[in-house]
């Protein structure tokens, strides 16, 4: 028999082979599972750094905005001002 | 074609001589008109279990994981079988199973229900396998065959022998050759694809499948004229 018959012969012998049963529903959910909280955690921490840059430039444009108001606003910043206009 | 004794046919037409041909022509139309029904029972089966299978996809793609496990199940066998042509190893073999049904999980949004799932599974299954054989190729990991375990056969006739064991002999024969040969003669000779079942699981054209399918031949055939051994019966 040529080797093109003898493959052909064992390919059709091979396609009656039965594979071992495997049942792998519980490690495919797991692995969903599992690759859902990852995604879910990148997802997360771009926001997590974004709101950290957030609270550190808001806490100090707070507190001098508060300075501001307090200057611009207090009596004695109009008594300064009525000084520098006399000694003008 | 059916052949039923003539006194069956007798026993349907009492009284009347009717020719060999013209019986066998009865017999054949009442045993067509039983089928049709047997048929119209199970297009019914299957078209309700089409109609479950879109609506576990449905669910699935809601996130119901019930309804996913429901269709692992019902398809993990067929696509273990697919696999089983990729790896002989149980535990790369079922590796190779998760991995399809994950990422069939996570690319459910472009599965367009024109064909069935078991269908769509069985492309990211060949993809999936041809990637872990582009893999171990990269690695240089061929599996070590000789062409002498050829002559070793036993004495027998292909027909007689295991066919768990010519399945190992043509899957490390096979792995001798690229990837791309591997592929395609795994296709059209272990899984009885034809040309059109190959240009579709492998998203080749009809054109290209036909074209590999005949230098992958040429390539096995040159693999036994470098070991200038022809095989015995």
């Amino acid at each position: 028999m040529k080797n093109e018959n003898l493959f052909e012969a064992l390919t059709a012998r091979a396609r009656s082979e039965t594979p071992p049963s495997v049942d792998v529903a519980g490690r495919v959910i797991a692995r969903l599972n599992a690759e859902q909280n990852r995604i879910e955690r990148m997802a997360e921490k771009p926001l997590l750094w974004l709101a950290a840059a957030s609270s550190a430039f808001a806490v100090p444009a707070v507190i001098v905005a508060i300075m501001v108001y307090n200057a611009s606003t207090g009596p004695l910043y109009e008594i300064s001002q009525a000084i520098a206009w006399v000694a003008q | 074609m059916y052949s039923y004794p003539s006194n069956m046919v007798l026993s349907i037409l009492p009284g009347r001589i009717v020719s060999l041909r013209a019986e066998r022509l009865l017999v054949e139309l009442v045993y067509s008109l039983m089928d049709s029904e047997f048929a119209a029972e199970d297009r019914q089966k299957t078209n309700a279990s089409l109609a479950a299978e879109r609506e576990d996809v449905r669910l699935s793609r809601q996130g119901d994981s019930d309804a996913y496990t429901r269709l692992i199940k019902q398809h993990q066998s067929h696509v273990s079988r697919m696999l089983w042509r990729f790896s002989r190893d149980r535990l790369v073999h079922e590796e190779l199973i998760q991995d399809v049904f994950v990422e069939a999980y996570l690319s459910l949004g472009t599965y367009r229900e024109k064909a069935p799932f078991g269908h769509w599974l069985s492309r990211i299954a060949t993809r999936i396998g041809y990637r872990y054989w582009k893999q171990i190729a990269r690695r240089g990991e061929t599996e070590s065959f000789s062409l002498a375990e050829w002559d070793e056969l036993p004495g027998k006739s292909p027909d007689e022998m295991d066919p768990g064991q010519a399945a190992d002999l043509l899957h490390r024969l096979l792995a001798q050759l690229r990837p791309r040969d591997r592929l395609v003669l795994t296709l059209r000779y272990l899984e009885g694809c034809d040309v059109a079942e190959t240009a579709r699981r492998t998203g080749w054209t009809k054109s290209l499948v036909k074209i590999q399918s005949l230098r992958a031949r040429k390539r096995l055939e040159k693999l036994f004229a470098q070991a200038g051994k022809e095989l015995r019966r």
